[in-house]
């Protein structure tokens, strides 16, 4: 038997496989093919302080290995969300992340405060959102505002804060840090990479906002080099994602020093990619004789 | 709704850049209903990852067989087409809300192009509940499809008047109507023709459904990134094309200029 729990940051997840912000809504879709409760946890859409339309379409471009997204934080609400979405998804046995965005420090405390009143596991401040202004993009660019915010939120905060930081910046080392120093308990990255498409036979902007967020396997190399030197940054657990597809890239995110990953595009590509995910970290460790997962953690050998 | 590998019974060509797919897929054909859609892996995967909505046209609960009708536009659709009798190809679905006869006794299909194919299969559906007539408009001769064993009375149109009368699909169809509308109308093609038709719907009163396009991702509601708008109260809000649709009544849907 192979051990794939964890504790992060006082929260048990049964394995470090948690589904990523904003494609997974929040449960209820992907619960008709499988059980969620298998998976480690889940992040919910991106929430904001009151309910928001998003962007007009396109929202979405294929790009090589990849995909562009540019939905601009379409959501209920958060109290709808803790009114209408969450006791369900609290019946089931899985770690509730409440992802959050905003455009003043005003929002996140009091979507903090709202949210740690209610039964969510953690709580996920996106300051790393390409597609709005509201996105929070504007705190997490440079580290002395990701520290602002963080120390901000923090004290509004109730439940564990972990703080997603945008890969869309100078040195992600310096924002891990700041991250830390402002108090957040875990940090998770990466966010995705700003990119556009064009379509040459239009000649226009595929997508209506023009600029989007890449994500899927095309940003794997650069995510994993991001989680590695974040990791060697901080002492607080890292949560890994960026282009996971299978239970191996998995595990590359926690040798590289991720204690979990999450799994966001690839639920596109295959509806139960998470269980499967879940699974195949569970044979990869048996094969590696590894009677703990958390035993991979940062263990990568890396050349002189 | 189930995510499966379907064995591919046929593919070949139907018309011009059309062709005709036909899968083995059990469970799917079960609980399928007309205007449904299944999401289509894109074979051989590689750098496509997006899977690729593809309405019904038919399905067969008995046999186990689900039948499409395929443009090919981009790399996608081209991999699809490579597909050999014997093959694998993995679908999702059956996906979103189709179209529903709702006690119609006499209901208009109403096609363009690729659109065709969701309608046919809808008037194949409900053909034993209801007097049906169809419309159906293409480019040209050698890009039609779905005509073959109608009993009901079809009228054609293409744009350079090789089969059936020159012009757009609206020009017979009002004339239909100037003779005795129907009580449902069922319409599925490009833009320009389901704005045309919302117009005449509205316009005249009559019950219509319209089956819309938009990319999509997960194809299971959880994305929201495959909008569209509809009236709302305060002007507008989102609806999800995959789940809320792709079916919609006309007169929630609000097109863009
Ligand atoms: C509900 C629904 C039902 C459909 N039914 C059919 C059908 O029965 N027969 C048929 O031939 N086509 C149908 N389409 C359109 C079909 O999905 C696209 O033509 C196809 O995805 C194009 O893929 P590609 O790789 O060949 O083209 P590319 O242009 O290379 O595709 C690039 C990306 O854009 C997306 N895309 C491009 N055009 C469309 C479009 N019109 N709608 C949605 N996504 C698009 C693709 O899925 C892909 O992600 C349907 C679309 C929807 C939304
Ligand atoms: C359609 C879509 C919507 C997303 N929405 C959010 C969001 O609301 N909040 C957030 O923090 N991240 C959001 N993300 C980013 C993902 O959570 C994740 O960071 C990114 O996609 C990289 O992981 P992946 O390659 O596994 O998808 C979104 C990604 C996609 C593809
Ligand atoms: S494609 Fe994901 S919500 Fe429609």
């Amino acid at each position: 038997m192979i051990d794939l729990s964890l504790d992060l940051c006082g929260v048990h997840l049964k394995n470090p496989v948690i589904a990523a912000s904003g494609t997974f809504g929040f449960g209820r879709e992907y619960d008709q093919l499988y059980d969620i409760s298998l998976l480690g946890g889940i992040s919910v859409k991106g929430l904001t302080l009151k309910k928001r339309l998003g962007n007009p379409p396109h929202r979405v471009a294929e790009t090589p290995s990849g995909m562009l997204n540019s939905v601009g934080l379409q959501n209920p609400g958060v109290d709808a969300f803790i009114e209408e979405d969450l006791p369900w998804l609290l019946q089931k046995d899985v770690a509730v992340i409440a992802n959050m965005a905003g455009s003043t420090e005003e929002d996140y405390c009091r979507m903090a405060e709202k949210l740690s009143a209610s039964g969510v596991h953690m709580l996920e401040m996106n300051i790393s959102c390409p597609n709005v202004k509201e996105g929070g993009v504007a705190f997490g660019v440079r580290p002395e505002s990701v520290y602002a915010i963080t120390k901000a939120v923090r004290a509004c905060a109730k439940k564990p804060l972990m703080v997603k930081l945008s890969p869309n910046v100078a040195d992600i080392r310096e924002n891990a840090l700041a991250a830390q120093e402002g108090g957040a308990d875990c940090i998770s990255l990466i966010n995705t990479l700003t990119g556009i498409a064009v379509d040459p036979r239009t000649r226009r902007m595929v997508l209506y906002n023009n600029v989007g967020g890449l994500s899927g396997p095309a940003v794997r190399p650069v995510a994993l080099r991001m989680v590695w030197q974040a990791a060697q940054a901080v002492r607080i657990p890292v949560v890994g994602m960026g282009g996971i597809v299978t239970g191996e890239d998995a595990a590359s995110f926690m040798l590289v020093g991720a204690q979990a990953v999450m799994v966001g595009t690839a639920n596109f590509m295959d509806a139960y990619a998470c269980p499967r995910i879940v699974r195949e970290l569970e044979a990869y460790c048996a094969q590696q004789q590894v009677a703990r997962a958390q035993e991979l953690v940062g263990t990568v050998r890396v050349n002189g | 709704m189930e995510q499966t590998i379907a064995k591919v019974l046929r593919c070949e060509d139907i018309a011009q850049d059309i062709f005709l797919l036909e899968l083995s897929a059990p469970g799917i054909a079960r609980s399928a209903a007309p205007g449904q859609f299944v999401h289509v892996a894109v074979p051989g995967a590689g750098a496509n990852i997006l899977r690729r909505p593809i309405s019904l046209m038919g399905f067969d609960a008995g046999t186990g067989t689900l039948s499409m009708a395929i443009q090919v536009k981009g790399e996608g659709t081209k991999r699809l087409r490579a597909l050999h009798p014997g093959d694998t190809v993995d679908v999702l679905g059956p996906i979103g809300r189709g179209f529903e006869l709702r006690g119609a006794r006499r209901a208009f299909f109403i096609g363009g192009g690729v659109g065709v194919a969701p309608v046919r299969g809808a008037l194949d559906a409900f053909s034993g509940a209801c007097a049906c007539e169809a419309f159906f408009g293409y480019r040209g001769k050698a890009f039609a499809y779905g005509l073959d064993g109608l009993s009901c009375p079809v009228h054609v149109a293409t744009d350079d008047g090789t089969l059936g009368e020159s012009g757009i699909i609206t020009a017979p169809l009002l004339r239909a109507l100037d003779a005795g509308a129907p009580d449902m109308m069922f319409a599925c093609g490009p833009a320009p023709m389901l704005r045309a038709v919302q117009r005449i719907a509205l316009e005249r009163n009559i019950p219509c459904q319209l089956s819309l396009e938009e990319r999509m991702g997960c194809g299971l509601g959880a994305c929201l990134v495959c909008n569209c708008k509809v009236r709302a109260a305060d002007g507008f809000d989102y609806r999800r094309v995959c789940v809320d649709g792709p079916v919609f009544d006309a007169g929630e849907v609000l097109f863009d200029d």
